[in-house]
């Protein structure tokens, strides 16, 4: 039976939810970490994971599977958090975050199922992708690359090199997500380096480009479903959205960008983010 | 095996006799094996000698542009999809400027990746300071997972080319610029990844050099036979991973090194072998490279002459490290 409108957001909002959880989760057992850009990509990690993207938890090699890479990989906990409810690693996998000879740290490990890129360096992810990108068409594949960019990562001027070459070649396979949560690790993105206007930057490079609210599951959806939004161009998406979305302590702050996490804060932030 | 072989020699009487466009011409080879071969430039599709292979191959080639970090990282995208990227540039720029993306999105993610990095050491010397690249060896040989290669000269390039089609993992393979390397090892040798070629028997001093010193490396052993003195030459083609048994061989037989290298004396296979010996059989040795500084302007040759890296510069190196031996040790 067909899912309905309703069902499905209701669906990937509970997945989401249980994604900022688990953030907090893993920070507790790590004893810190990125709770804001984690909590701030959440919403689309779940419409990813659970709804957008073609892939197989058994067969996380599967050569048709659409590909993720998570260019802020700071934001790892997320990540290991939408594999773990998407089965392609133990949940337990989760209460080692940080440990000692863990395949989950602070930032992903190819060596990990359902990770694609060792990322984490900031301005790495673009390229790569770009690349699986022109590897689909080059192999008559229909997977789908897309790519995670934090918005302060997009200092890093190895992103524009990327940006420039994926128009170039027209990669309509290819599509990049901003996570614009405006604050990186020490301030607001416009007072380190102003990045605005961002939708003009791309599109400057040749870019089909669409805004939407990056916690608005209805707009994610319909603008994930609706990619590639130009039959010959890449796509971005430019989601705004909120650094530390969930926990009102963590919100808009740079303080939260990476910060300790004890069993108190822990309580805390699970008591704002309520029930799964 | 003989295709190989064929093909090579009827390009040795066409063409110059230059590493970089040896690349170039073995991956015409490669991309008829390999339907997965993938060719990338980075705005250096005549530096490596790549038309050919772009009119062949069109749809696996891709022009990069002026841009080296985004050509690594494109490249080890492409490698995770299962195809066989080869990178060309420039050797300064696909290493120095493009480091971080060599180490995390090749080295780290093991992508099976070959970098084609033309215009090493000093072989674009009148370019100056900037676009010599005398610590690329350094770099990529302190990268896990990476094989580093320094062919000597034509035929080597276009076999060690070949045998990239048999490593599963990255390959820096260091190329020269154009300066032409002196033909010095046999056309009809395999070769042997890992394993150095032996080109003149010594029981005196072992001189163990890579790339374009290793010819002068051949002719300081021939100048020194006359009188008496018996250098055995050590191609040490494969910088990592490092011929440890040929140069431990070389050291209890001869008691005396010399390494050579069109590098900085820091961390090139001089310091590789300095690495080994200080640890497993410490050996009275003498280093032929570049001393740690920027080197001039200038022909290539002239520019190597001024910090020893010539035949007469290894000659004296021999005569230097075979007056130590003599000398008694002054610690024990």
């Amino acid at each position: 039976m067909q899912e309905t409108r309703e069902a499905l957001l209701k669906r990937l909002e509970a997945q989401a939810r249980q994604i900022r959880r688990n953030v907090w989760r893993a920070l507790r057992a790590g004893g810190s970490g990125h709770a804001g850009g984690s909590s701030s990509a959440a919403d689309i990690l779940a419409a990813l994971y659970f709804h957008r993207l073609r892939i197989r938890s058994t067969e996380p090699d599967w050569p048709e599977r659409d590909r993720f890479v998570l260019s802020k990989g700071h934001a790892n906990a997320a990540l290991g958090a939408a594999l773990a409810q998407a089965g392609f690693i133990e949940d337990g996998v989760l209460d080692r975050f940080y440990g000692f000879d863990s395949p989950f740290g602070m930032h992903p490990d190819i060596k990990v199922a359902g990770v694609e890129m060792c990322t984490g360096a900031l301005g790495h992810g673009l390229a790569v992708a770009m690349g699986m990108a022109l590897g689909a068409r080059i192999q008559k594949q229909a997977f789908h690359s897309f790519v995670m960019l934090g918005d302060g990562e997009l200092h890093e001027g190895s992103n524009w090199e990327a940006a420039m070459a994926a128009s170039h070649y027209r990669l309509a396979n290819l599509t990049a997500i901003i996570d614009r949560n405006k604050i990186s690790q020490s301030g607001p993105v416009a007072e380190i380096v102003g990045i605005e206007p961002l939708a003009d930057k791309w599109r400057a490079f040749g870019w089909e480009v669409r805004e939407i609210d990056g916690h608005d599951m209805s707009e994610i959806v319909d603008a994930l479903d609706a990619v590639p939004l130009h039959a010959d161009r890449p796509t971005a998406l430019i989601a705004h959205t909120i650094k530390g979305k969930g926990v009102s302590f963590a919100e808009n702050t740079y303080l939260w960008h990476s910060n300790n996490v004890n069993d108190e804060i822990y309580a805390r932030a699970l008591a704002e983010l309520g029930e799964p | 095996m003989t295709t190989a072989t064929a093909v090579a020699a009827e390009w040795r009487t066409k063409s110059a006799k230059q590493t970089r466009l040896a690349f170039g011409q073995a991956l015409l080879e490669i991309g008829a094996r390999e339907s997965r071969t993938v060719v990338l430039s980075a705005d250096t599709q005549d530096l490596l000698g790549i038309r050919t292979y772009i009119e062949r191959y069109r749809d696996r080639f891709i022009e990069l542009g002026i841009a080296e970090q985004n050509a690594i990282g494109v490249a080890s995208g492409l490698a995770t999809t299962g195809l066989r990227p080869y990178v060309c540039g420039y050797a300064p720029f696909l290493t120095a400027r493009s480091m971080e993306q060599v180490r995390n999105d090749i080295a780290y993610a093991n992508q099976r990746v070959v970098i084609g990095a033309a215009a090493s050491g000093i072989s674009l010397g009148v370019a100056g300071g900037t676009h010599h690249a005398l610590e690329d060896l350094a770099l990529m040989r302190s990268l896990p997972n990476m094989t580093v290669i320094v062919p000597a000269d034509v035929d080597e390039a276009y076999r060690a080319t070949l045998a990239t089609l048999d490593i599963d993992g990255p390959v820096y393979m260091r190329l020269g610029g154009r300066v032409e390397e002196q033909p010095v090892t046999d056309p009809e040798a395999p070769f042997r990844l890992g394993r150095a070629v032996q080109l003149r028997p010594g029981k005196d001093v072992a001189v163990i050099a890579c790339g374009a010193l290793v010819e002068m490396a051949v002719r300081a052993s021939d100048a020194l036979k006359p009188e008496g003195i018996s250098v055995r030459v050590l191609n040490m083609h494969t910088i990592k991973p490092l011929d440890r048994d040929a140069i431990l061989t070389a050291a209890a037989e001869t008691r005396a090194i010399v390494t050579a290298e069109e590098h900085h004396l820091v961390g090139g296979l001089g310091g590789a072998v300095a690495e080994l010996l200080a640890v497993e059989h410490p050996t009275r040795m003498r280093m032929v490279g570049m001393p740690d500084t920027f080197a001039t302007v200038g022909p290539t040759n002239a520019v190597r002459a001024k910090y020893g890296m010539s035949a007469e510069g290894i000659v004296e190196a021999c005569r230097a490290v075979l007056d130590s031996k003599k000398a008694p040790a002054t610690r024990s």
